[in-house]
């Protein structure tokens, strides 16, 4: 265990409790596949990004505007994506702390961000859809059951407790099982009784 | 008697009385440990001493997310030093949002929120010196 083998002085030792966190987290240092490849290699792609920073006025400056690049990821060219990767990448060689606040956003968007592998499995509000989903499908079953109920037919007349105890008392008469049932000396069954 | 000498030297187990031919039993106080599991378990001033090593040695973001892949994958949350290391190890390989990443694992892997509040206090003074915010700062 390897709480017991935490000994000493050292603060801030805290053990996971469950493997199911250390498991997700197994995978949630990479970044995506496409985040830290080098600049793409087949050369349509590389010209075509080239012919695009050449277009603007420096290398180092910022083509693609980092400052919504949130909204935009999804629909971005694959050559778009690249750019921005090194427009990061020459951002984060910098010093982090003259970093403002949408470069350090975007940094941490393009690496970790919701897209491609990391989209979440469940869309906000979906399981409180689900969940009315299932009151309202409970809801029509159990009226479906209710007029099922309503239109059967009535129990049969031999189920009521009068015709039980009519027929424990014939069966009585006719001296039926009497040596260890019915009618036998002491019996104190309920007989055909059944209902309440 | 030539041939009765023979046998004797052929088969001596036949000819010892029954109780000395048993087989001594096995020495089971020597074997009161599993052979199996023999390594020592490494504990958790060796695991902190190791990773820190590791993360000293970092020169690309790849070895970078794969020794914090292995170091959050153990049943403990890693020690200060450790992540002090890996978080200089991001700023060696100019790897912010790993850095902001790895603050994210600490509020995975600690128990509640006050413990990552002590990790954040403690890890203060090297925040401030590489600019890293956490997540929580990114989008407050």
């Amino acid at each position: 265990m390897q709480a017991l083998r935490r000994v000493g002085a050292t603060t801030l030792r805290t053990s996971s409790t469950t493997l199911s966190t250390s498991q997700t987290l197994i995978a949630s240092f990479s970044t995506s596949s496409s985040a830290r490849s080098p600049a793409p290699s087949s050369s349509s792609s590389a010209s075509h990004a080239a012919a695009v920073s050449n277009s603007s006025s420096g290398a180092g400056q910022s083509i693609i505007p980092l400052s919504n690049i949130q909204a935009q990821w999804d629909s971005m060219t694959e050559q778009e994506q690249s750019l921005v990767h090194r427009q990061l990448e020459t951002l984060q060689a910098k010093d982090w702390r003259s970093l403002s606040l949408d470069e350090k956003r975007a940094a941490y968007y393009v690496s970790f961000g919701p897209h491609g592998a990391r989209v979440p499995v469940t869309k906000a509000g979906e399981p409180s859809k689900v969940a009315l989903a299932v009151v309202a499908l409970l809801a029509v079953s159990s009226a479906l059951w209710a007029v099922a109920r309503s239109s059967a037919n009535p129990p049969p007349k031999t189920l009521t407790k009068e015709w039980e105890q009519a027929a424990t008392e014939k069966a009585r008469e006719a001296k039926i099982n009497p040596i260890t049932g019915l009618s036998s000396e002491g019996y104190k069954g309920k007989g055909f009784v059944q209902s309440k | 008697m030539l041939r009765a000498r023979f046998q004797a030297s052929a088969r001596p187990l036949l000819r010892a009385p029954r109780a000395q031919r048993i087989l001594k039993p096995f020495p089971t106080a020597v074997l009161q440990t599993r052979l199996s599991s023999a390594h020592a378990e490494e504990t958790f001033e060796q695991f902190t001493d190791r990773y820190v090593a590791f993360f000293g040695g970092v020169q690309d973001i790849f070895e970078l997310q794969r020794g914090l892949n292995n170091a959050f994958a153990y049943d403990l949350v890693p020690a200060p030093k450790v992540i002090e290391a890996a978080l200089r190890a991001a700023r060696r390989v100019n790897d912010f949002s790993t850095a902001v990443r790895i603050f994210e694992g600490i509020r995975q892997k600690v128990e509640n929120n006050g413990q990552y509040e002590e990790y954040l206090k403690e890890l203060k003074p090297v925040r401030d010196e590489l600019g890293i915010s956490t997540k929580e700062e990114l989008w407050a």
